[in-house]
């Protein structure tokens, strides 16, 4: 028999981390507990897993990590609902479930020779953290040309990766602008939402490729900017959000038009977009 | 080619030791497929059943996998069992909504074991519907009484005996040499006259898919749904009806994730953890439903997902008819941009 | 054509005529024999969709608080029962609605002649006899014998609310004893009821067509939908099935209305309304009350008094 995609692979909870101050947010850090569950999680940036916490559920996420940083696969998770919660109050070493790698992701492949700037807003960061870092890394920097990072929350303590970010902050292989939407004690850098931060600091959108992931309000103010600077929407990507259980295309409750979000999406470009119902 | 009913409920119980018989029977509900211990058990009078043989395949609840805790460790299980099965009686609409489940349940990149699994253990045993009910519109829909797609043995019912025609490989396989006789003029007649059927009902579909196109946006869906209370009844009641929903079910620490079936008329269906919902209207979702049947379904598989059976009209609580609102959509201006 | 549906059409006519109402929620003729379907009237136009005879069956209160704006609704006794509940539990605003009182013979049981005579090919009314041709033969009957079993036992035929009322009254018949039915299922021993409710529960598919179509079943987050905590499993079986039907049967304790549209929506034929008629009677029983009579009775639950029965808390 074929390989059952409704059946998890288990992985340890080797790190639960609280990621953002208001505590809404943790980071978790999943090893695969054998060579032969990794080798068959091949995963690209942009697709996302399902996670078990057994006697609780199952939910999708998009993995944070790259597959350039082997063993682990990382998710930062919002306290939402039943397995969301179930997951914040795990103790490091218990074992969950992970279906996936799943959908399609980022098109790296079509990047390739271009620049790149990446938009993202509060929690959504999470596979633009992976993006990043594939693209950031020594075996690949070189197929790419400026990479920008443009990245905002609320507040400060509301950004993931702080201590990433600072070594971007340093790091002359890319560009990093984060914003917070009102000024706060101790903040040096921007203020303001992320499409006016987008309109003064992106990049020419000559040979450049736009990825946004955001709330839906961000994204809806920001196509607008990105089109004022003369991306196309071709060359704009997002990754979309939906209720999802299977992940494989078939419990029927993600789709947009003939798309299902599971498994032709998560990640569609602004084009593709265009010609689908505005159902999402 | 004719055998006689006795002759062929022999062959059949005579597998009884590898397969298990599936076949119409009266319940409390009203006409079910159900296991049957032995063939003389089947109903043989019926217009069709209450609920479409898709369950057969894929339950309204089952077990998908099962695991165990022990503090932080976990043993999972995989939980799919498969039995060899007949499936016999089934009704030409069921038959093809069986083929276009086939297609949902495999696609580009996945199949799912547990519906195929079972697919491929099973034997199809179609049969001709002699009687046809004022709301079935099967032949509308590219069918008829007596259409054999998606059967691996086709019988038409001659009273005593059976008109039988073996369709696939698989169910020549199933019942090998059977010394069928030759059909009298008379049976003949009766099987031309079943074969030239049609419902009274008809539909048309010709272009529905293209209209519905370009349809999206189209006021058609604002009053369209108003009496429509929401409920699961149709989708239920569906044979190409196939989403559903995945849950835990939980004691101690054991607990099985188990998939039920679910509908697009519920807005639950597709309510994001943040509280937005891409379809939080009955307009929405009804648009959902006859954009998924007749034009997104035929863009990913090149087939309406409808068959014609008439169990929606039938069981609808407030008369929501389908072939009024396949109607509507035909008659339905387009708004130009 | 009957001289009510004659009314209700002047009647919807005039008010959409004068603006003061948006829409008219009444009936129209269904797409299947003896079968009328809710429909939504907002154009002077439409009026002539409406109809009314014993085929209206379903109860167009659970249609007054989806439907925005000021509306006129068509109104038999147990509906206006139904609209009263909702205007005590805030459901719904007053001046928003105009209600279009009639009062009800009773509506048809389509079942009871389809399990005689198969899908029903063709069907006509007339002189209180109703003439159908089915699937496997044809037949006629009165009324009275393929009345819907809630209207057998109905007590209140004549709205008991309403801004206008049309047609004449309904004489209440007179019932020897109340809850005949409920005594008769009481009166059973305890297999012989398990064996009959589990019967019942063995059918059900959980399609909910009965909690949306009950007017008070108006619950953003029904209990069966929840999943924090989860209360049941999406399990179809008897014990699931029952758990699911009784507790809707208590979140009606006092608040039914003994419409039977749970019973006529349901598509597999469960009698959910005997166990509802249980809960009625110990309502009655319990604490005098009758839910939807009145405006000025207060709900069950929302009264407290000392000669309340606590039997299950003390020895009384």
């Amino acid at each position: 028999m074929e390989q059952n995609p409704y059946l998890p692979i288990t992985m340890k909870l080797t790190k639960n981390l609280v990621e953002t101050e208001d505590r809404n947010i943790n980071t978790f850090t999943l090893e695969f507990l054998n060579k032969q569950d990794e080798e068959n999680f091949k995963y690209m940036p942009g697709q996302f897993a399902e996670l078990s916490a057994f006697g609780y559920g199952e939910a999708p996420f998009g993995i944070a990590t790259s597959p350039t940083e082997p063993g682990i696969l990382k998710f930062s998770v919002a306290k939402v609902g039943c397995v969301s919660n179930a997951l914040h109050l795990m103790e490091e070493g218990t074992m969950v479930g992970v279906r996936g790698p799943m959908g399609n992701y980022y098109p790296v492949e079509e990047f390739k020779g271009k620049n790149l700037v990446i938009i993202g807003g509060g929690f959504a960061f999470t596979t633009l953290r992976a993006l990043a870092v594939y693209m950031l890394d020594p075996a690949h920097r070189g197929d790419y040309g400026d990479i920008t990072v443009i990245y905002g929350a609320r507040n400060p303590g509301l950004l993931l990766y702080k201590e990433e970010l600072a070594a971007w902050e340093n790091n002359p292989n890319i560009n990093l602008v984060t914003t917070i939407d009102r000024p706060a004690e101790g903040w040096t850098k921007h203020v303001g939402f992320i499409p006016s931060i987008t309109e003064q600091v992106a990049p020419s959108s000559v040979n450049t490729y736009a990825v946004v992931c955001g709330p839906p309000a961000m994204i809806k103010f920001t196509l607008p900017v990105l089109e004022k600077l003369n991306f196309p929407p071709e060359r704009i990507y997002t990754s979309l959000e939906m209720r999802m259980k299977c992940g494989l295309g078939i419990c029927g409750r993600c789709n947009i038009g003939t798309e299902y979000v599971c498994k032709d999406g998560p990640v569609f470009s602004m084009a593709q977009l265009k010609d689908l119902p505005s159902e999402y | 080619m004719k055998i006689s009913k006795e002759k062929f409920g022999q062959s059949v119980d005579a597998l009884s030791s590898d397969y298990r018989l599936i076949a119409p029977v009266s319940e409390a509900g009203g006409v079910n497929y159900k296991a049957v211990k032995s063939f003389s058990d089947v109903k043989q009078d019926y217009l069709n059943s209450k609920l479409p043989p898709k369950s057969l395949f894929f339950p309204q609840h089952e077990k998908l996998i099962s695991y165990v805790k022990n503090g932080k460790d976990v043993t999972v299980k995989n939980e799919l069992k498969v039995e060899k099965t007949i499936l016999f009686g089934v009704r030409p609409c069921d038959a093809k909504g069986l083929l276009l489940l086939d297609k949902v349940f495999k696609n580009d990149q996945y199949q799912d074991p547990y519906y195929y699994e079972r697919r491929n253990n099973t034997v199809v045993i179609g049969m001709a519907c002699k009687t046809i009910a004022p709301t079935c519109f099967c032949s509308s829909m590219g069918l008829s009484p007596a259409s054999s797609e998606g059967a691996d043995i086709f019988l038409i019912d001659l009273g005593d005996s059976y008109d039988l025609e073996i369709i696939t490989e698989k169910g020549k396989a199933l019942l090998g040499d059977l010394g069928l006789s030759e059909l009298t003029a008379q049976e003949q007649a009766l099987v031309d006259a079943v074969k030239s059927a049609q419902t009274t009902s008809q539909v048309d579909v010709s272009t529905i898919t293209e209209k519905l196109d370009k349809m999206f946006d189209n006021p058609y869906w604002e009053n369209l749904q108003e009496k429509c209370l929401g409920c699961n009844t149709c989708s239920f009641s569906c044979p190409t009806c196939h989403c559903f929903d995945i849950s835990e079910e939980v004691c101690q620490n054991s607990g099985s994730r188990v998939r039920t079936w679910d509908a697009c008329m519920a807005p639950l269906f597709t309510l994001h953890g943040s509280g937005h919902n891409p379809r939080s209207t009955q307009k929405a979702r009804w648009r959902q439903r006859m954009m998924h049947k007749f034009n997104y379904f035929v863009h990913n598989n090149g087939d309406i997902a409808c068959v014609g059976c008439g169990r929606c009209i039938r069981s609808c609580p407030v008369n929501m008819d389908m072939r009024q609102i396949i109607d509507g959509v035909n008659k339905a201006e387009l708004v130009v941009e | 054509m009957s001289s009510v549906t004659e009314e209700i059409r002047e009647t919807a006519r005039q008010l959409l005529a004068d603006g003061k109402v948006d829409v008219v929620i009444g009936y129209e003729k269904g797409s299947l024999p003896l079968k009328a379907t809710p429909c939504f009237v907002r154009t002077v136009q439409d009026v002539d969709k409406l109809i009314w005879d014993e085929t209206c069956e379903n109860n167009l209160a659970a249609f007054s608080y989806k439907i925005s704006g000021k509306k006129a609704i068509i109104t038999k006794g147990c509906d206006s029962r139904a609209l009263v509940v909702l205007l005590q539990e805030n459901q719904l605003v007053k001046d928003d609605l105009y209600i279009i009182g009639v009062s009800c013979q009773g509506v048809v049981d389509k079942r009871k002649i389809e399990n005689e005579l198969g899908e029903i090919i063709e069907a006509t009314i007339a002189d209180g006899k109703i003439s159908v041709k089915g699937m496997s033969g044809s037949g006629e009957f009165t009324f009275a014998e393929v009345k819907d079993a809630t209207c057998q036992t109905c007590r209140y035929p004549n709205p008991v609310i309403e801004d206008i009322h049309l047609g004449g009254t309904v004489e209440v018949p007179e019932q020897a004893v109340l809850f005949a039915d409920v005594l008769e299922m009481e009166a059973k021993s305890d297999s012989e009821r398990e064996a009959y409710f589990g019967e019942q529960m063995d059918k059900c598919i959980r399609c909910y067509s009965c909690r949306n179509a009950c007017p008070l079943c108006y619950c953003q987050e029904c209990f069966v939908d929840c999943n924090t905590p989860r209360w049941l499993t999406g399990g179809v079986n008897r014990a699931e099935n029952l758990f699911f039907q009784a507790g809707r049967v208590l979140h009606l304790a006092g608040r039914c209305v003994d419409c039977g549209t749970c019973s006529r929506a349901c598509p597999q034929g469960v009698d959910i309304r005997a166990l509802n008629r249980k809960m009625s009677r110990d309502v009655l029983e319990m604490y005098q009350h009758e839910s939807g009579i009145s405006e000025d009775v207060k709900p069950a639950l929302n009264v407290y008094s000392g000669d309340d029965p606590e039997a299950f808390l003390v020895k009384e």
